[in-house]
């Protein structure tokens, strides 16, 4: 909300700079989002009278002016605007002078023609967005001044940021009263004057049917009222304070608004029908806004209405069709009280906002609806004529202006506040219309009828927070708490010790990408309102927005990516849905940079499966890999399920080419996920006694096929040795020259120890012998040189 | 010339042929190999010595001693011309070996934790040290733990304010939305705690993803944020200023000025935004704190009586303050990130640099 400091000073005598003003609005509870200086922003600019105008010997559009300024030598500058003649009075922009848009005026040369300045339109005085031509000051505009001075620009416009417990102090009497009981300086009342009324003009008849959404609803009539423009003086307000001007009686309104934070409405009496009802509105009924936006009504939205039609959604925007305009005569003014949580359902329900609806759903103040109609009534008469009828007012207005009591402890306030509370704090209060009375530790607590957002007592705490001053409550570090025990697994720090970066992703995915991994099968959670199509579903796979990222970065000169996330894959319906903590890997490109020790190598398959057994090892869990050649996504022989005990707890594999390509990634891509919720504990690590006996290493070559794999290979290995088997590893893979098609040379080694003796040279050929017989048995293979 | 005098030249001529080329030995094998030519059992001393049987018995021993000497002498230059070719062998070999030491070492390659994780786990780990509980909670909420339960009921002008995602329509009976912040988790943590059949005190810390649907600039669709909140009996906003003060000057390692402003948010009251002391100028006013020397940093208060309602804690009995903070937001103040869509663009480059800054 936008506070010119003059507006502030006319319900305050305020003294204090506004930079003061500025912090010390922040210390009370409002946030300064900025501080504009409209009379400073166009100094140098001043009022100059153009005593002769010729046109420019090389340019058939160009002016030569000659401008008196008031000082002996009369300034010559060239001038393209054509609105003016001589004898004008305009804004004349001095060399030096740097205006609201940027510009910075100079000594310049125009087709030949020096000039020493320019005339302002305004546009470029910043006082409007677009302009026609130059700004045609009054006759009397004494020249020489500037220009700022003499439209009475404003000094300084606070930009305030209201919170929204706070209605109050959405106008300029309710910042004006937190700022008069800080400073101890008095709160201006509105003036006092009673509007004449003419018992001529009949009083509008008015039935409040929904009085529990409307509790109090006011309405005059004025008759034979001439529209015009407001005053400059109004309008000048109205902009400084971020409002538009409409028409003389639409500003008089909004000006009020802003004065006293009663939001009103007038309606072109004309344009009615019958009397005015306040009632919920009917199943179907239409309504078109002020702003021409045709709305359906719920039967749960309140409005106004004549006996023919809805003429405004209350508290909202009234009507197009009975809006006041430049020719209506005859006008219906309304001051009413709407509950709060009725203009917020509707506003939302509706998507309508209004500077109206802001205050309404905020809380007013009910006892500025008499002297808000009384202060439009007035202005109305007095700038545009009329005559006023007396003011019907359907409601309790006493009771629901009546002060809040409340009981409450002091203890209770200063333990929650960790601070005595002096006395002098009630005294501020006091002036913001709160009344104390202290027996001992019982708080009697009135609260005025502006803050509807103090009911209870940890309200009445912030209150005397915010007076004491936050600055002043100590820091005190409180007792300190035993924490269940409890071991804490960093998943994504081990995979980072592996080598990968870690990177994280957006949890949302387009539709297309979740297809690319996961079928459709209903369980998708998808987005209401996505901000995009590329981010409106939640992924049920960790791989398209690693393979999005792998693709960002092999754009930007990467030559190959180890990305791992942690993260959560989504699933289910609106009554049940699973969330899984999920570790994921993606490996493409280059696994290393050239570098003189080591040339570089694409990843592949091994290079992921390392990192996953690492990382697994790691939590002290061994896996098996199991080929799978169905994973969405995945190739086919390539792919295989990760199982950590009998559970499969991840997936490994080849992206898919297509799928790849789909992502711009020409290597081939590896992906791993884990589900890190389906992992048990892992085994501890236990002692065991270092060996006593000596190791012996033995080597065994075979020819298998190649469709044996070394899982099954090393199983029967296992069994083949028994105990004494410390370690069977294939140390050689190889298909290449001598071996037949189809086959594959693996070499085996094998560690052989005992814990009770050393084992002889008869031992090991005797295990050797076991293991050449399975695996003849069972694989015939045959054992090579 | 007498028979002795012949042999007495032989070994004279011997021993001055041996030792140039003893002299002129240029490694140690050579060297070995005229230790073998000339002392050896079938070397040329020995050879000569085959010549003393023909000398008459009493120049025997005269011969004797000249050749024992001549053999002595021999050793001796031998073993000197091998000490001093050791040394020159030594100092060619280490000629041989020299490297630049000054390329690059042989390493594996260095992952990196993404900079909004090392927040976290800082952050976390300050927290858990003060003797909070670490809590999560889901990220698929529900309105009750996002926002009535927090004071925060459907008409209220702040629930608009939250920029929410949703899975169904707003308004929808049982609409699952994205939490909007960690709050929930505290909803949750008291739930959990009153269920058990407990009671306060709970002290708790939640770190986790939100969600708003806000995309410029300066806002994510997604982000981090950390909750933090302990209830207990007489719990006191100087107590939130304690931990505060706490937090936030371990977390930015120096003593940070902090100031609180009065707020408003729902599911606190007293509410209050708090400031720290612009890290970039040391509060002296710079472009980035627009001049005030302050930086806002997060949003904290008193826990609402009707949060404790909620769970069914009794609020004149116990009390309470809670305050989320937005982790970008600090990891970028504390590394003086300037552009929070660095976090997710996951530009390895940078996630690399801001890696081993730590």
């Amino acid at each position: 909300m936008k506070i010119p400091l003059s507006w502030l000073k006319e319900h305050t005598p305020l003294t204090k700079s506004v930079a003061e003003v500025a912090d010390d609005l922040v210390r009370l509870g409002h946030e300064v989002e900025g501080i504009e200086t409209p009379r400073a922003g166009v100094k140098g600019v001043r009022v100059g009278q153009i005593v002769e105008m010729v046109s420019h010997p090389d340019a058939d559009k160009l002016k030569l002016l000659k401008i008196d300024l008031g000082d002996v030598e009369h300034l010559g500058i060239v001038c393209g605007a054509s609105n003016m003649v001589e004898g004008d009075k305009v804004p004349v922009a001095t060399v030096g002078t740097c205006l609201p848009n940027g510009l910075k005026i100079k000594k310049g040369k125009i087709r030949g023609e020096v000039s020493f300045g320019m005339c302002c339109s305004e546009a470029e005085l910043g006082l409007a967005e677009d302009a026609d031509g130059l700004l045609i000051l009054p006759k009397d505009a004494p020249v020489g001044e500037e220009v700022g001075e003499y439209l009475e620009l404003e000094e300084a416009v606070l930009d305030l940021d209201i919170t929204p417990n706070r209605g109050d102090c959405m106008s300029m009497r309710g910042i004006a009263r937190d700022l008069a009981a800080d400073y101890a300086l008095p709160l201006i009342e509105p003036g006092d004057e009673v509007v004449t009324t003419d018992d001529s003009v009949a009083a509008p008849t008015v039935a409040v049917t929904a009085s529990e959404d409307c509790p109090l609803y006011t309405a005059c009539r004025i008759e034979h009222v001439k529209v015009t423009d407001s005053p400059d003086w109004l309008q000048a307000r109205l902009i400084a304070a971020g409002l538009r001007p409409i028409n003389g009686v639409v500003d008089v309104i909004n000006y009020t608004m802003l004065d006293l934070g009663q939001p009103m409405h007038a309606f072109d009496a004309d344009t009615l029908d019958g009397e005015i009802e306040v009632r919920l509105a009917k199943a179907g009924e239409q309504f078109i806004a002020l702003d021409g936006k045709e709305v359906a009504l719920h039967v749960s939205d309140l409005v106004i209405a004549d006996s023919k039609k809805v003429i405004a959604l209350a508290g909202i925007m009234g009507s197009q069709a009975t809006g006041v305009t430049e020719r209506t005569s005859n006008i219906i003014l309304e001051s009413a009280a709407f509950k709060p949580a009725k203009i917020s359902t509707t506003r939302r329900t509706q998507a309508l906002v209004s500077d109206s609806s802001m205050r309404f759903e905020r809380g007013v103040d009910p006892a500025m609806i008499a002297v808000a109609m009384d202060q439009v009534a007035q202005m109305v008469e007095g700038l545009f004529g009329g005559k006023v009828s007396v003011t019907t007012s359907v409601g309790d207005a006493d009771s629901l202006i009546k002060d809040k009591q409340i009981q409450v402890s002091m203890k209770r306030i200063e333990s929650r506040l960790g601070v005595a509370v002096p006395e002098s704090a009630d005294a501020v209060l006091e002036r913001m219309g709160f009344a104390i009375e202290r027996h001992d530790d019982r708080l009697n607590f009135s609260v005025p009828s502006h803050r509807h957002d103090v009911s209870i007592v940890e309200d009445i705490s912030e209150e005397y927070a915010r007076v004491i001053g936050f600055d002043n409550i100590p820091a005190v570090m409180p007792s300190l708490l035993t924490i269940t025990p409890r071991k804490l697994y960093k998943a994504v720090d081990a995979a980072v010790a592996g080598g990968f970066i870690q990177v994280i992703n957006y949890a949302f995915i387009s539709v297309d990408e979740q297809r690319l991994f996961v079928a459709d099968d209903g369980e998708d959670l998808v987005l209401f309102n996505p901000i995009s199509e590329a981010m409106s579903v939640m992924r049920r796979s960790m791989f398209p927005s690693l393979l999005n990222t792998a693709k960002y970065n092999m754009n930007r000169q990467q030559t190959g990516v180890s990305l791992v996330e942690q993260g959560r894959v989504y699933a289910g319906h609106m009554r049940e849905h699973t969330e899984t903590n999920m570790l994921a890997w993606l490996m493409t490109g280059d696994v290393q940079q050239d570098s003189w020790f080591e040339k570089t190598r694409k990843a592949d398959f091994f290079d992921i499966k390392g990192a996953v057994e690492l990382w697994l090892s790691g939590r002290g869990l061994t896996a098996r890999f199991m080929a799978d050649d169905n994973v969405q996504g995945l190739q086919a022989g390539q792919t295989a399920n990760i199982f950590v005990g009998k559970s499969v707890a991840g997936v490994i594999g080849k992206v898919d080419g297509d799928v790849a390509k789909q992502f711009d990634l020409s290597d081939d891509v590896f992906v791993a996920s884990i589900n890190l919720d389906v992992l048990h504990a892992g085994k501890k690590a236990k002692f065991q006694p270092l060996p006593e006996f000596p190791s012996i290493e033995r080597d065994l070559v075979f020819l298998f096929d190649k469709s044996t794999t070394s899982d099954a290979i090393l199983q029967s290995v296992r069994k083949a040795c028994g105990q004494q088997l410390v370690d069977a590893q294939i140390f050689d893979w190889y298909d290449g020259k001598g071996v037949p098609e189809g086959k594959v040379s693996l070499g085996i080694r094998f560690v052989l120890q005992d814990v009770k003796r050393t084992l002889t040279q008869e031992d090991s050929d005797k295990a050797m012998q076991a293991v050449i017989d399975v695996m003849s048995q069972k694989f015939q293979a045959e054992l090579r040189g | 010339m007498s028979e002795i005098d012949s042999l007495k030249a032989q070994l004279q001529d011997l021993q001055t042929k041996a030792l140039a080329l003893f002299a002129d030995a240029s490694d140690s094998k050579v060297l070995q190999e005229l230790r073998v030519a000339y002392l050896g059992k079938k070397g040329e001393l020995t050879s000569v010595l085959k010549g003393v049987g023909k000398l008459p018995p009493e120049d025997r021993p005269v011969i004797g001693q000249f050749v024992n000497a001549t053999k002595t002498a021999l050793a001796e230059a031998l073993d000197k011309a091998e000490a001093l070719l050791s040394v020159k062998e030594k100092e060619l070999r280490i000629e041989a070996e020299r490297i630049d030491v000054t390329l690059s070492g042989r390493t594996a390659t260095q992952g990196v934790l993404h900079p909004v994780q090392q927040g976290f786990d800082e952050m976390t780990a300050i927290f858990s040290h003060m003797g909070f509980d670490i809590a999560e909670g889901p990220e698929v909420e529900d309105e009750f733990h996002n926002f009535d339960a927090l004071n925060i009921p459907a008409e209220h002008p702040a629930r608009a304010s939250h920029d929410t995602f949703f899975f169904h329509a707003e308004g929808d009976e049982e609409a699952k939305l994205l939490r909007t912040h960690t709050s929930p988790v505290q909803i949750r943590a008291m739930q959990a705690c009153v269920d058990a059949g407990g009671e306060p005190p709970l002290a708790v810390v939640a770190a986790g993803r939100v969600y708003r649907c806000d995309y410029d600039v300066t806002h994510s669709p997604m982000f981090h944020q950390v909750e933090v909140f302990k209830v207990d009996k007489d719990v006191s906003l100087a107590n939130l200023k304690g931990v505060l003060q706490h937090f936030l000057s371990a977390y930015f390692e120096k003593d940070v000025p902090i100031r609180l402003r009065p707020h408003y948010f729902p599911f606190t009251e007293p509410s209050a935004e708090v400031d720290i002391g612009c890290v970039f100028c040391n509060h002296k006013g710079c472009r980035i704190c627009k001049g005030s020397g302050w930086i806002e940093v997060l949003g904290s208060g008193m826990i609402h009586p009707n949060v404790l309602k909620a769970v069914g804690i009794d609020s004149t009995v116990y009390s309470g303050f809670a305050f989320g903070l937005g982790v970008e937001r600090l990891v970028m103040l504390k590394h003086g990130i300037p552009d929070l869509r660095l976090f997710f663009e996951n530009d390895v480059r940078f996630l690399r640099r801001m890696g081993s800054s730590t």
